[in-house]
């Protein structure tokens, strides 16, 4: 940072939507942060975009609404968006674009960093393999997520992705390590009432302490939604790779930061790709998903759970789609769980994590954790099948081994999957549950585990 | 006369009530037995789901406890932080406001015509041209005006500006600003000069 300012322009060619087009700008900078000063002498903050021909597109975060090309002035201030940042950030509540909300002053910088971030170097990545008890069953039994890994949830409109997000943000935390946990949450245009749940259930829960929220709600300017991800990730880097936290990133919701990526792309004339998105959607998002890890020789690492809501519950819908294809595994909430009551109503059938073998067993977990997770996993997708035949031919026709199946589905659902929104289950409550499950079948079912392990924790009723 | 019936003598009834009231004691005998013993295998049943009972309800009620204790500090070291950082805001502020006071007042001789012509300098580099009018306060004007005679183009403004010293400098076409008045450069280095003051209160080292 240096005294010097930047020149302030006052001729202003255009304004298109989101975008203000400054004209014989000199020295402009790609990604250079620019304030927009309205008549009113109201300061609003953009980005370059485009600089050429003595001609700047300018991405104004706050919207364009109220700006006139006369009156208007662009100030190029000569440095890209920097957040400030300190172990201070900590129990703070600040809005999307990094400014204290929660009506305290800003806090005083260690440093300040572009919040860009830089991309981690390949070579220096440490493989993800620590567990992080979430303290919801079915994410730490059969999904386990494990330090510095990335790992969405897609869900659909109206479910209850919001209730799961808050309660992995105030219970999660890391087992067997006297390592400090942070939590970096980030709201990206939900509702006034959702971003005020989230801020007291972290208050009131008092995990707010070791918490950093960013709140975009619905009616901040839908471009401020590119930056929300941004400052939170570049927060989350400083607790995790300055001071040595391990820190949990929850996103929610992805698709609102797409939609704003769509309407800047529109603004710009670009060539759409798929339903509207700009072509380079997938590039933009794995440099914020890619954000997340772990790195030789330092201490903390970047987890990230970020939500989508998939439109029309289509997971062919491009952000889900590019989505998948970045990060390591998925966790598929189900709208016919939902519509039965069940929360979290997480479709164990379509979820996975891909790093989960690595982060459970011995030393982490226990030991018996991926087969008994194996024959749960199995159990239940036999339980739908079982369904799906009695819904043919009835439950008279059933089996007897097809009823324990169901009677194994009904016990998943009831005593496994379901859980109150502010039940922590340890994850050896978590396995006395999956045991319990695998308990209602007969031994000889039981054909994932090792018998030592059938010994010592199956317990027929 | 015909036979009697056994039963019609006295001792034989006797011993027939006797078998009966015996079999029906043995039975009634081995039915409280029975019972006793179910009573006993349930109990005996029970205190291991009572145990396990038990031990829930204690870890339940623990797990609670320990919810309510992190609430409860989670929520006092927030509120003690807070209402540190409003008093530290506070006492920055105070910092500020007198350096403000002091700069204002500070002697305009000496170095400091050396400083106006150093932001008339960095000005006209910035903007790329010395075609300028530049705009001060009424107490630099005089200032300003001396040097002038080094930047040939550039010409002092008619109005006066407020700020604490140092100038504003606008392209003769008025395309172009570049603020370089003291109040702007602070506010800029705001963020730094912060950290600086909040480290002299032992805040941030």
């Amino acid at each position: 940072m240096t005294a010097e300012g930047g020149v302030q322009y006052s001729k202003i060619a255009e304004i298109k939507g989101p975008l203000v087009v400054v004209d014989d700008v000199e020295n402009a900078a790609f990604d250079e942060l620019v304030e927009i000063e309205t008549t009113e002498g109201e300061r609003r903050l953009g980005k370059v975009l485009e600089v050429g021909n003595g001609k700047a597109i300018v991405q104004v975060f706050e919207g364009t609404t109220g700006l006139s090309i006369s009156g208007t002035k662009a100030k190029f201030v000569g440095k890209v968006m920097e957040m400030p940042v300190s172990k201070e950030v900590l129990g703070r509540v600040f809005d999307g674009l990094g400014k204290p909300k929660d009506g305290l002053p800003d806090p005083i910088a260690d440093k300040f960093v572009d919040i860009n971030g830089e991309p981690m170097n390949p070579e220096q990545r440490e493989y993800p393999k620590d567990f992080i008890q979430t303290g919801v069953s079915v994410i730490d039994g059969l999904m386990t997520l494990v330090r510095g890994q990335k790992l969405p949830i897609f869900s659909g409109s109206g479910m209850s992705h919001n209730l799961l997000a808050a309660q992995i943000a105030r219970q999660a935390s890391v087992v067997g390590t006297q390592d400090d946990f942070a939590v970096v949450f980030a709201a990206i245009g939900v509702q006034y009432s959702e971003a005020e749940y989230f801020r007291r259930s972290l208050e009131e829960s008092g995990a707010l302490k070791r918490s950093v929220l960013f709140l975009n709600t619905a009616d901040d300017p839908a471009i401020e939604r590119i930056i929300t991800p941004r400052v939170a990730l570049t927060v989350a880097e400083y607790l995790a790779f300055d001071l040595g936290m391990h820190v949990l990133v929850v996103i929610t919701d992805m698709t609102n930061y797409a939609e704003a990526l769509r309407e800047i792309s529109a603004a710009r004339e670009e060539v759409p790709g798929r339903k509207g998105y700009p072509g380079y959607l997938y590039t933009d998002l794995s440099t914020l998903y890619e954000r997340a890890g772990k790195l030789n020789g330092r201490k903390g690492s970047v987890t990230q759970v970020p939500i989508l809501s998939m439109p029309s519950d289509d997971i062919t819908h491009p952000i889900p789609d590019l989505t998948g294809y970045i990060t390591e595994g998925q966790i598929v909430v189900g709208r016919d769980l939902f519509r039965q009551g069940v929360y979290p109503p997480i479709n164990i059938l379509m979820s996975l994590s891909r790093l989960m073998k690595d982060g459970i067993g011995e030393g982490s977990t226990r030991e018996d954790h991926s087969e008994v997770s194996n024959q749960v996993y199995d159990a239940y997708s036999r339980a739908q099948e079982v369904r799906a035949l009695a819904g043919i031919v009835g439950k008279a026709g059933l089996t007897e081994i097809d009823l324990k199946y169901m009677d194994v589905g009904d016990t998943f659902e009831k005593e496994f999957l379901s859980q109150a929104t502010d039940e922590n289950r340890t994850i050896e409550e978590t396995l006395a549950l999956m045991w319990k499950i695998v308990s209602k079948l007969p031994k000889n079912e039981i054909t994932k585990i090792k018998d030592k392990y059938v010994e010592q924790y199956y317990k027929e009723e | 006369m015909g036979q009697l019936h056994p039963l019609a003598s006295n001792s034989a009834l006797e011993s027939t009530i006797d078998k009966i009231l015996k079999n029906t004691e043995q039975d009634i005998l081995a039915s409280i037995k029975s019972g006793l013993d179910d009573s006993q295998q349930n109990l005996d049943d029970a205190i291991p789901k009572l145990e396990g009972e038990y031990d829930k309800i204690i870890s339940d009620g623990k797990k609670e406890a320990d919810k309510i204790e992190k609430q409860i500090i989670g929520s006092a070291d927030i509120q003690a932080r807070n209402q540190q950082l409003m008093a530290l805001e506070e006492a920055v502020d105070k910092v500020f406001t007198k350096a403000l006071d002091q700069i204002a007042n500070t002697d305009r001789s000496g170095d400091y015509s050396n400083l106006i012509k150093t932001l008339i300098e960095e000005a006209t580099q910035i903007l790329g041209t010395t075609e300028i009018s530049i705009s001060t306060n009424a107490k630099d004007k005089d200032i300003v005006q001396s040097a002038l005679s080094q930047f040939s183009g550039a010409e002092l403004s008619s109005e006066t500006i407020e700020c604490l010293g140092g100038i504003k400098v606008k392209s003769k076409d008025g395309a172009m600003t570049f603020d370089n008045t003291i109040d702007a450069r602070i506010e800029r280095l705001k963020p730094l000069i912060r950290k600086d003051i909040a480290a002299k209160f032992g805040v941030g080292n």
